[in-house]
């Protein structure tokens, strides 16, 4: 971070649709709902918005070629400037990444941030739209599909650092009870580590329980520029620092026992906000999950936990909802569901509650005043960060 | 510096396909258009009253101030004026149509909106721009509720005097 924003961005209101298998209402309808709630929230109009941005990944989720245009009318940008944020499973943070720039910049007092997902569309499953994101000629030969890629690297992660599957299938446990607080919770449940390594094995050693579901949803939220946030809210939650990173696009180059482009985003973000000891000043964090072991993956590119030490942390519970470091209080990708770029906002949506203490049955105990969001996409290369607090 | 490739019949190719197919829903203001075209023959819309904009196809919210639309129900009949319209005389594949399809947007009475549809019983020298039509519904009982419904938009049988010159 060589340069400082001159502007500070709050969070002044979110709103969430429900996160289902399958929706009867379109992905319109959906960020509509979630878009209204958040402008509710936030005490404004359609009308004071300035911009939107619309979060939304692969066009072959919805089965509509350049989506993002066609949701605009449920996204409010119908005679507005709008942008479409767009880096696969990473968009749903990188969505108020584009909205900060957008008011960090001064152009604009009050953007709407809004990211959608219907992925119950593509048939047999979402999952044949990422078959072609593979080399076409050197990898595509072998079908590899997305769940080979996870299980592999869930494997070199494992094999790097010693770690066992059960220590992994914890994480499917600890999001799908954290999810039983979330009324827009799909896949809530209270099950133990047994039920995880009993579900089928989908690709050794990810088991069906271990990977997030198909959803369909929307999340949004309204940013402010500081002058407007003090006028229209009393509790505004500051977007401190944002930070994103990719590393390259041949998943065969990549070091697959740690994400070294969380890092880099991590520590753009940390400087940005002035955060030197992320364990001691990020008091809940809401790293992506869209497998088990991504979230542990994810803590440690965080710096919230030493390489291969994640899941020893969360064995003692260290991550749970009343641990040191609440991690997916909200119940994550694994329990509330993974419309994918409506999640990564989710996340932050849950940081705006949580660090408003406005989160319910899910809130994390003392007074936390700082959090962490990440997702995780594009070709599996993207890092996307953003750190929030009340000050 | 690479050697260019000045034969492209040269070029090896791999072939690749995006292998998916989907299943759309309508929404919660389709399915209600649907279900009325396809039980009452005519067309629900919905009305913002302070945008003064009739939405058809109907939406659940008014794009333009956000206000909840979802009890701002009504029905209009199925007719209209041919806004524009368009005679196509190759099908996609490029082969002659014989004889050529006129295509029309229609914009429906009493609504801000309209319809894609073919014009039928006419003759495509007779089309003209602000002509009243009707749409031409399958009959109730083969009504499936899909665009299907409606055959095509034809001349309302009653024509306006032409002016005279």
């Amino acid at each position: 971070m060589k340069r400082k924003p001159t502007r500070r961005v709050a969070v002044i209101g979110a709103g969430l649709s429900l996160f289902m298998r399958r929706a009867l209402d379109t992905g319109k309808e959906l960020a509509y709902y979630a878009a209204s709630q958040a402008l509710q929230t936030a005490g404004i109009r359609l009308k004071d918005i300035q911009a939107v941005v619309m979060a939304t990944a692969p066009d072959a989720f919805d089965g509509v070629h350049m989506k993002g245009e066609w949701l605009l009318d449920g996204a409010g940008g119908v005679g507005k400037p709008y942008l479409r944020a767009y880096v696969g499973g990473g968009s749903g943070v990188f969505s108020i990444i584009s909205g900060w720039m957008m008011v960090a910049s001064g152009v604009f007092d009050l953007v709407l941030v809004v990211a959608e997902e219907k992925m119950s569309s593509c048939q047999p499953h979402p999952q044949g739209a990422f078959l072609t994101i593979f080399d076409h000629i050197i990898e595509r030969p072998l079908g590899p599909n997305l769940l080979w890629i996870f299980s592999l690297e869930q494997q070199r992660y494992m094999a790097a650092y010693g770690i066992r599957n059960e220590d992994i299938a914890l994480v499917s446990v600890k999001n799908k009870h954290n999810a039983l607080a979330h009324p827009a919770a799909q896949v809530a449940a209270q099950l133990t580590v047994k039920d995880i390594l009993d579900s089928d094995v989908v690709a050794w050693p990810v088991h069906r329980l271990m990977v997030s579901p198909i959803s369909d949803g929307a999340a949004a939220v309204v940013l402010a520029s500081e002058q407007v946030a003090r006028r229209l809210s009393d509790r505004p939650i500051w977007i401190q620092g944002v930070g994103w990173c990719l590393d390259t696009s041949y998943w065969g180059n990549r070091d697959l026992a740690y994400p070294r482009y969380v890092e880099k985003a991590a520590w753009m973000a940390y400087e940005m906000a002035g955060v030197t000891e992320p364990r001691k000043q990020i008091h809940v964090a809401e790293p992506y999950d869209p497998f088990a072991y991504k979230e542990l993956h994810h803590l440690e590119g965080l710096q919230l936990a030493d390489r291969g030490q994640a899941p020893e942390d969360l064995a003692r519970g260290r991550f749970d909802r009343t641990g040191e470091l609440p991690s997916c209080p909200s119940g994550g990708l694994m329990g509330v569901g993974n419309p994918i770029a409506a999640a990564g906002l989710m996340k932050v949506c849950e940081l705006f509650w949580q660090l408003r203490r406005e989160a319910g049955a899910r809130q994390v105990p003392g007074n936390p005043e700082r959090g962490v969001a990440q997702a995780w996409g594009d070709l599996m290369q993207i890092g996307t960060v953003a750190v929030l607090g009340v000050r | 510096m690479f050697k260019g490739l000045t034969n492209v019949a040269a070029a090896r190719v791999w072939h690749g396909t995006m292998p998916v197919q989907y299943l759309y829903t309508a929404g919660v203001a389709g399915e209600r258009f649907f279900q009325t075209l396809r039980r009452k023959g005519v067309f629900a819309v919905t009305t913002c009253a302070e945008c003064q904009v009739t939405y058809l196809p109907p939406r659940l919210y008014c794009e333009r101030c956000f206000a909840d639309l979802s009890e701002a129900w009504a029905e209009v009949a199925p007719s209209g004026r041919v806004h524009t319209y368009t005679v196509v005389h190759e099908d996609q594949d490029g082969r002659p149509l014989d004889p050529p399809q006129v295509v029309a947007f229609v914009r429906i009475d009493g609504t801000s909106g309209g319809l894609i549809g073919r014009l039928l019983h006419l003759r495509p020298q007779d089309v003209q721009v602000e002509m009243p039509v009707d749409a031409v519904l399958a009959p109730p009982r083969r009504r499936r509720g899909s665009m299907d419904d409606i055959a095509g938009f034809a001349p309302r049988r009653v024509l306006p005097r032409r002016p005279t010159p």
